[in-house]
């Protein structure tokens, strides 16, 4: 112990700097990614979403593989609704741990005493988690693409590889929502049940009140669409099924509609509602998480 | 030896020559070249056309053989129809064709013929309104050729073959794509076998045709696979419909047409599998569906509220969105869905096979809310493939006073799908490795995350001496 | 080393820290002293630019709230209790930590062995004790060799060996020329660590003075903690004073520094206002440093 002061004051007499941005930012991406490895709700998570994928991938293709015929359409709208579930509650979650978790353990505390800035605090959580989630599907898709190869040929791999690029945007839409829930949030309890309750919102409350208005509100076919594509589930439900059809037609006159107004458009518009729900969250995040007070 | 391998070099070079006489357009003769030719020629004789861009229209008024094949090409230089036969007996074969008109009101053609007993075989079409257009020329045979339309949008192609009463004639073979319709008018006994069919608005089109036979044809990504209109007694067997999913989108569609068979057809991924409307529409006749393979299509069977005796037997109903729709109010029960005890089989059927007799012990009555919600209500299909879907079924499924009335009723449904002989040759999935190597690629990534941002090396081993 | 002007810090409608203002030269030490509630931890989160709050405050000439990240660069902190992951392991902390900074992993594993930590790399924080858990975030808060450490009450879940030891530690960076800034309610350690104190009360600085001004003695002082029912504890502390007591309320009882000789005397001058005194606990003897006086 006797040592501690000399040796450091001879060694290095000059005042330390402050770590630059990126750096501080990759540091706790990293953090973040090795820590959601090993916890037990990525695994799970995972795991589940490996598990129901295959499962929806061989359940859509049992029944007619003799016939040789490649149902990627039919394993993709399978995968849609499991995805939609799924992916959104997983990012949800996860984003509104993060911050919350850490601010309940004390930790968060100790993270911000030292030479970072709270802007590289959350975006290295955010981009670890990010990269984790994206990890977590890439797991799950291959595997399901896996299964594809093997019980069908590869029809369809551009439009499967173009799912997998929506589903990580979808989860790094929803990380970004679940981050600003984290950070509003003084409680994990309460970031938590916030941020099922976005799910909810977003899953089911919405659609079923977009139903119920335009059937009650005689809403315009375009209407319908702008409302529908403000929700980024909706938005990437259709950009997934533009994708594979290169047309909306499938989702009746609203689809229609949008196809042939917006035409080579339409993706973009809908990738761009997914990127908006990404930064707009995300940045207001930061935002308010710098102007917080307290810890 | 050597002599003949001379022999076949210099033919071969002779054969570049034309080619690239050909295709850089050097020396193009007009058609009335080919037209003297035709006047010198007894009736009967086959002309061997030398190779050569002819241009112009050529008119055939003797029945000859016209034979392509060392490499004639016909070009209409975007004027008319390119070649057409007014004399009876008239052999088309393995020419090239290209650039008629477009001006829709003289239905300009690649081939027009208006006299019996032609054939046309083996000729390639392109860029041309109309393909292969015959008018009152009955017995025909058009055969393995190859037809693609102009590049206009599809309300303004014109038929990629059009039959205009010429009853007796076989179309067999054939390739078209980006056309209107394959279309046959007020023809009878035709033979329909093998043609496919794509990017097309209507891909087989009967429009009061009777007593035809429709046979192991190939229709994808048409508007609409096969359609049917007032016409009776047709056969259809072994066709594949796939993918067909325009504005109307049936695989195949029927309008008031009477003791129609449709036996061991696969109607796969269509917005609709099989639409009827009004059909059978005589009293005493039926329409009958055996054995048909009705997948993944958005809606398997849609039909008219007035549809009625028609058989539906052992055909497998297999993961469509909602697999039996009526247009309109109304239930399908006036018709049958089993025979002789055998109904088909449903993959959503929910009931169970105790005895295991192969058929199930409950009936099957499809009751979904949201398909009936779609029927009165068509802008919510934005909303299917959603979680919001599940759980207007999972609602309706929970609250039994909110379920509609089920479209129809198969009173034995199949426990297992049955076998379908399918003869048409499908797809083989060569693309395997393909997503093989996607699977690889993403599980790499995910390990590659792993390795590259997870791993950290930890503190050294530090020195005996700072332990203490 | 710390410049503070009219900080302050309000919650709601209490004033955590209310306009608190003071200087702390390069080299010196100094404590705050003041019960539990008094705003030490707040004060010291204001100056870490962590909290944000009303005033101005600079580390090393750095503004921290503009420049929190390079004003935190120049200080080691070392709260009550090390907060961190419990499921990582030491040395990956202590990775985590040298990376953050820029540091070699070398220089960590030697700033480990500094504190005596070596061979532990693989044990988890949460199977730390105290003591080791406050040694690892000394480690930490020394990785970058900063002029200034600040403390929150570092001794005050340890025990007496761990006590000693960290209060030793303490001694040799100050000799070292660190400038030091902590929380505490021992009046010991203040008066062996700390050249100047802060007194707060109620979130302000009611004295900025030296602990032989606030423990005015030639002996030996030794500190008497008094436990008393909690209604009268104020009353208490105001006779104490009254009577020329240095008195510290902490929550813990009622801590009066005395001569060794006169131990009993707080108790006589309760006796005389009718407090009843429950229990007495003599802490142990304090070395007064004859040169910081």
């Amino acid at each position: 112990m006797s040592a501690i002061t000399s040796s450091r004051a001879d060694t290095i007499p000059s005042a330390p700097a402050a770590p630059p941005l990126v750096r501080g930012i990759t540091r706790f991406a990293r953090r973040e990614f090795r820590d959601a490895l090993a916890s037990k709700w990525f695994l799970l998570y995972t795991l589940a979403f490996t598990v129901l994928a295959v499962g929806v991938s061989v359940l859509s293709l049992s029944g007619v593989g003799s016939h040789g015929f490649a149902g990627f359409g039919r394993t993709a709208a399978g995968l849609l609704n499991l995805i939609m579930l799924v992916v959104p509650l997983m990012a949800l979650t996860a984003g509104a741990g993060s911050i919350a978790g850490e601010r309940e353990r004390g930790t968060l505390l100790y993270l911000l005493a030292q030479p970072v800035s709270r802007t590289q605090v959350l975006l290295g959580k955010y981009l670890g988690l990010a990269a984790a989630l994206v990890c977590s599907l890439c797991v799950g898709f291959g595997v399901s693409a896996g299964v594809l190869a093997w019980r069908t040929g590869g029809v369809g791999i551009g439009a499967y590889a173009m799912l997998v690029g929506f589903t990580a945007m979808l989860a790094l839409a929803m990380l970004s929502l679940g981050m600003l829930i984290s950070v509003i949030s003084r409680r994990t309890t309460v970031a938590t049940g916030l941020a099922l309750f976005a799910w909810l919102a977003l899953v089911f409350v919405s659609d079923l009140g977009l139903m119920a208005s335009s059937v009650l509100l005689k809403l315009r076919v375009q209407e319908i669409f702008g409302l529908a594509a403000a929700n980024p589930l909706q938005s990437f439900k259709m950009a997934v099924i533009v994708n594979m059809n290169a047309s909306l037609d499938v989702l009746g006159p609203v689809g229609a509609y949008a196809s042939n107004t917006l035409g080579a458009g339409l993706p973009w518009v809908l990738a761009s509602s997914l990127v908006a729900w990404t930064l707009v969250p995300l940045a207001l995040a930061v935002v308010l998480f710098a102007r917080r007070g307290s810890v | 030896m050597r002599l003949a391998g001379f022999g076949i070099l210099v033919s071969l070079v002779a054969t570049a020559v034309v080619r690239a006489d050909d295709r850089t357009g050097v020396a193009p003769r007009p058609v009335s070249v080919v037209t003297e030719m035709i006047e010198h020629a007894e009736t009967g004789d086959e002309i061997h056309v030398p190779a050569g861009v002819y241009e112009g229209n050529l008119v055939i008024r003797k029945s000859v053989v016209l034979d392509g094949s060392e490499g004639a090409v016909f070009d209409g230089l975007g004027k008319g129809t390119v070649i057409e036969v007014l004399a009876e007996g008239v052999t088309i074969r393995a020419c090239a064709i290209r650039a008629s008109g477009d001006d829709v009101t003289g239905e300009p053609a690649g081939i027009r013929v208006v006299a019996a007993d032609a054939t046309i075989e083996s000729n390639t079409i392109e860029d041309t309104l109309f393909g292969i257009d015959l008018k009152q020329a009955p017995d025909a045979v058009i055969r393995g050729n190859t037809i693609a339309g102009k590049d206009l949008d599809p309300g303004r192609r014109g038929d990629g073959i059009r039959l205009w009463w010429s009853h007796g004639s076989t179309v067999e073979c054939n390739t078209v794509r980006a056309s209107r319709d394959m279309v046959f008018w007020y023809s009878e006994n035709l033979r329909i076998v093998r043609n496919t069919v794509s990017d097309s608005r209507y891909g087989l089109h009967f429009m009061y045709s009777h007593d035809t036979v429709l046979e192991e044809n190939d229709l994808r990504a048409n508007s609409v696979g096969i359609y049917l209109m007032y016409s009776n007694r047709i056969t259809l067997k072994g066709n594949r419909l796939t993918n067909n999913r325009g504005a109307s989108g049936y695989g195949i569609g029927l309008k008031d047409c009477d003791d129609i068979a449709i036996t061991g057809n696969a109607l796969l991924a269509n917005r609709v599998g099989v639409y009827i409307d009004n059909s059978p529409s005589s009293v005493d006749s039926t329409g009958l569906f055996e054995s048909n393979m009705i997948a993944f299509n958005e809606i398997g069977l849609l039909a008219t509220p007035n549809t009625h005796d028609n058989v539906f037997t052992r055909n497998a109903f297999v993961e469509n969105e909602d697999p039996a729709a009526t247009h309109g109010r109304g239930r399908l029960v006036s018709n049958t869905f089993a025979r002789e005890g055998v109904g088909n089989y449903w993959s959503d059927y929910a009931g169970f096979d105790l005895d295991g007799d192969g058929v199930g012990d409950v009936v099957y009555e499809p009751k979904s809310l949201f398909g009936a919600m779609l029927a009165n209500e068509p802008n919510l299909r934005l909303f299917v493939h959603s979680p919001a879907q599940q759980a207007i079924e999972f609602t309706a499924r929970a609250l039994p006073e909110l379920r509609p009335e089920s479209t129809l009723i198969d009173p034995s449904p199949l426990a297992e799908p049955p076998t379908i002989e399918l003869t048409l040759a499908h797809g083989s999935g060569s693309g395997g490795w393909r997503m093989a190597l996607l699977a690889t690629g993403l599980l790499s990534t995910a390990i590659g995350c792993v390795v590259v941002v997870g791993v950290e090396r930890g503190l050294p081993e530090p020195k005996t001496g700072e332990r203490a | 080393m710390i410049h503070a002007a009219g900080v302050t810090k309000r919650f709601g409608r209490v004033s955590a820290v209310s306009d608190v203002s003071f200087g702390l030269d390069p080299g010196a030490s100094m404590a705050l002293w003041g019960s539990n509630g008094a705003g030490k931890t707040t004060l010291i989160r204001c100056l870490l630019g962590v909290m944000r709050c009303k005033g101005r405050a600079s580390i090393g000439g750095v503004d921290v709230r503009r420049r929190g990240r390079h004003a935190r660069a120049l200080v080691g902190y070392v709260p009550q209790e090390l907060a961190f992951h419990d499921d990582a392991r030491l040395g990956s902390a202590m990775t985590f930590f040298a990376k953050l900074r820029g540091i070699s992993r070398d220089r960590a594993a030697e700033s480990l062995g500094l504190v005596g930590l070596s061979g532990h790399e693989r044990k988890r924080v949460r199977d730390l004790s105290g003591g080791m858990k406050q040694r690892l975030a000394l480690a930490v808060a020394l990785l970058s060799d900063p002029p200034l450490i600040i403390l929150d009450e570092p001794t005050s879940n340890l025990d007496a060996a761990g006590r000693g030891e960290v209060v030793e530690t303490l001694r040799r960076l100050r000799e070292g020329g660190k400038t030091l800034l902590f929380a505490s309610h021992r009046p010991d350690e203040v008066i062996s660590l700390a050249g100047r104190v802060l007194v707060m009360e109620r979130g302000r600085i009611v004295r900025n003075t030296t602990p032989a001004e606030l423990w005015p003695t030639e002996k030996p002082v030794q500190v008497v903690r008094l436990y008393l029912e909690m209604a009268s504890e104020a009353d208490a502390a105001d006779a104490l004073r009254d009577a020329g007591h240095a008195v510290h309320l902490n929550g813990h009882g009622l801590c009066v520094a005395v001569p060794r000789d006169r131990k009993a005397e707080p108790i006589g001058v309760l006796a005389r206002q009718n407090i009843e005194v429950r229990d007495i606990e003599v802490l142990e003897d304090v070395q007064i440093p004859g040169g910081d006086r």
